[in-house]
């Protein structure tokens, strides 16, 4: 050892661990304090709502409790049939979904990865993602009628402009060295998007769908609420005409369910398909 | 000494069109590497060099001049231009295995022959205990390792290597080095190497083409001659070599040369 080099012996450090503070910025909270905030906020909410029914605010049967809730719930699916309403709703969204996934997806990545793609079909697609779908209802009724192609239509037509933007968004944003690496090893146009632009842009693509399956959701309730044949909307519309706002709060939560199980769904196949990714964003 | 050209860069210039009227990034240079010799391209940031190294893949076209490979016209990039990128470019989806055997695949090589020269070169830049890993549980030296091997294994005739190292940290790259030294005495390789690290460059380089700032020019071709016949493994083994602190020296002044340029100008 050199003289210029001196050991400098470690002092015993003090009892230092941070103290847990209720609010602290930015820092990861126990496990057990998140479970217990997460179920709170809950019991708070039914909490709430059983006193607002018990104080007779608003007549019992405009505002009835959770407990009449699920009751109505139960009968829905007991005695009324209500899971062909639901079944009928789920297949909705789903039909129109892949199909606009099938359309979106690779226009989604052509549009991403060639420039001359987008330039084509960038203005037409930006233009109709500005027009609300709700607003072609009148029209896919006259077109279509009340049945499952009115819904049909109207769904796909609420997704397909943003889910083509979001992924030809997520194909733009593939590092250029990845394609530049494919290239240089002899990589013709076909097998870089096949072998790197897509397997590049999936992870993120599949984020896109599972946003926009939420948003099918949404449109799913205004197509059987203006129309209503079958159906989970069409199930509260009925429910409005004799009164039964235990059923129409009962659909509501039906449909957050469901909407809470797709989202699940999709977070599960991400997790599952992409474990080589560094983490789940 | 001719013959032994493989590359050969002719009156290379290049200006980028920009809104302004454009980039003059490079003005005439040329230069040729010899088979199997390590060639740097040293100079300061923002010279040019990137844009050469580019233009040898095949990635930008030079606005005038010309390049050929054994003779032959460079248009576009190709196979035997095999390029490995600052950045880190492992495919994450892929394991380190798939990765060495991706380049071999596109260009159709048989299976067989395929896993074999994979696991050569996964052996010859120590990965064999990661062959099945994915990158995203490498590290930042590990991930240059499979790009190397990748490139090698699609046996390229020549290696170009923009800043391979820069974003590691100085010990990892010191060993990123040595083992490039390595592989460089147990297969024929020529390289192309972009830095502007002048120990990396005098380290690596058999010989070293300088480009002065701005618009990149060739300024100057350094022959190593203090390091030809030694056996240089080591950093240690170049410091301790007689010559080296002059061929530093005269290397640094270079560069403070251009650096005063650009502050004049
Ligand atoms: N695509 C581009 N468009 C316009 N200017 C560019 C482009 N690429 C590089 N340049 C310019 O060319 C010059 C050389 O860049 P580069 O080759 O990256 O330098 P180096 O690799 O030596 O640091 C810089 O002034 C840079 O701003
Ligand atoms: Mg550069």
């Amino acid at each position: 050892m050199t003289q210029a080099l001196r050991t400098i012996p470690a002092t015993r450090a003090k009892d230092t661990r941070p103290k847990l503070r209720i609010f602290e910025f930015k820092s990861e909270i126990p496990a057990s304090w998140r479970l217990t905030l997460g179920v709170a906020v809950w019991v708070i909410f039914f909490a709430i709502w059983q006193l607002a029914a018990w104080s007779g605010v608003m007549p019992a049967i405009l505002l009835p409790g959770p407990g009449k809730v699920l009751t109505a719930l139960y009968t829905l699916f007991a005695e009324s049939g209500f899971l062909g309403d639901v079944l009928v709703s789920v297949w909705r969204v789903m039909l129109s979904f892949v199909l606009a996934c099938a359309l979106a997806v690779p226009l989604g990545i052509l549009m991403g990865a060639f420039k001359t793609v987008e330039a084509f079909f960038s203005p037409f697609v930006s233009a109709w993602r500005y027009l609300p779908a709700p607003s072609f209802i009148p029209l896919l009724l006259m077109w279509f009628g009340a049945g499952d192609a009115q819904k049909l239509a109207l769904l796909f037509i609420g997704v397909i402009w943003f889910l083509i933007t979001l992924i030809a968004d997520h194909t733009k944003a593939v590092q250029k060295d990845l394609i530049n690496t494919s290239v240089t090893l002899g990589g013709s146009r076909l097998q870089v998007l096949r072998t790197v632009v897509v397997p590049a842009a999936l992870p993120n693509i599949v984020i896109a769908m599972r946003q926009m399956l939420a948003v099918s959701w949404t449109y799913l309730v205004i197509a059987e609420i203006t129309a209503a044949d079958a159906g989970i909307g069409a199930m509260m519309m009925r429910a409005k005409r004799f009164l039964h706002v235990d059923q129409i709060m009962a659909g509501i939560l039906v449909i957050g369910l469901l909407g809470l199980i797709c989202d699940y769904l999709l977070r599960a196949l991400h997790a599952q398909a992409f474990q080589y990714l560094d983490e789940y964003s | 000494m001719q013959s032994s050209t493989i590359l050969s860069v002719r009156n290379v210039c290049k200006t980028f069109p920009t809104r302004g009227g454009g980039v003059e990034a490079l003005r005439d240079v040329s230069f040729s590497v010899a088979r199997n010799e390590l060639c740097v391209l040293l100079g300061p940031s923002g010279c040019g060099k990137s844009t050469l190294l580019n233009i040898v893949a095949g990635l930008h076209t030079p606005t005038s001049g010309s390049l050929s490979l054994e003779g032959r016209p460079i248009h576009g990039p190709a196979r035997e231009r095999g390029m490995v990128f600052q950045s880190y470019t492992s495919f994450p989806w892929l394991t380190v295995l798939e990765n060495v055997e991706y380049g071999m695949k596109l260009n159709g090589i048989p299976k067989a022959e395929r896993r074999e020269r994979a696991l050569h070169y996964i052996g010859l830049v120590h990965l064999t205990k990661f062959r099945d890993a994915y990158p995203k549980t490498l590290s930042g030296g590990m991930k240059q390792r499979v790009a190397i091997a990748r490139t090698l294994a699609n046996a390229p005739e020549i290696l170009l290597m923009d800043e391979p190292y820069g974003a590691l940290d100085a010990e990892t790259r010191w060993h990123m080095q040595e083992m490039l030294l390595e592989i460089l005495r147990t297969t024929q390789t020529t390289i192309l190497l972009v830095t502007h690290d002048i120990q990396e460059a005098i380290f690596l380089a058999d010989r070293i083409v300088f480009l002065s700032a701005h618009p990149g020019r060739l300024k100057t071709i350094l022959e190593l001659d203090f390091k030809k016949g030694k056996e240089i493994r080591s950093k240690e083994d170049l410091v301790e070599l007689a010559g080296y602190p002059e061929c530093e020296r005269e290397i640094m002044q270079l560069m403070r040369g251009e650096a005063k340029l650009e502050e004049d100008a």
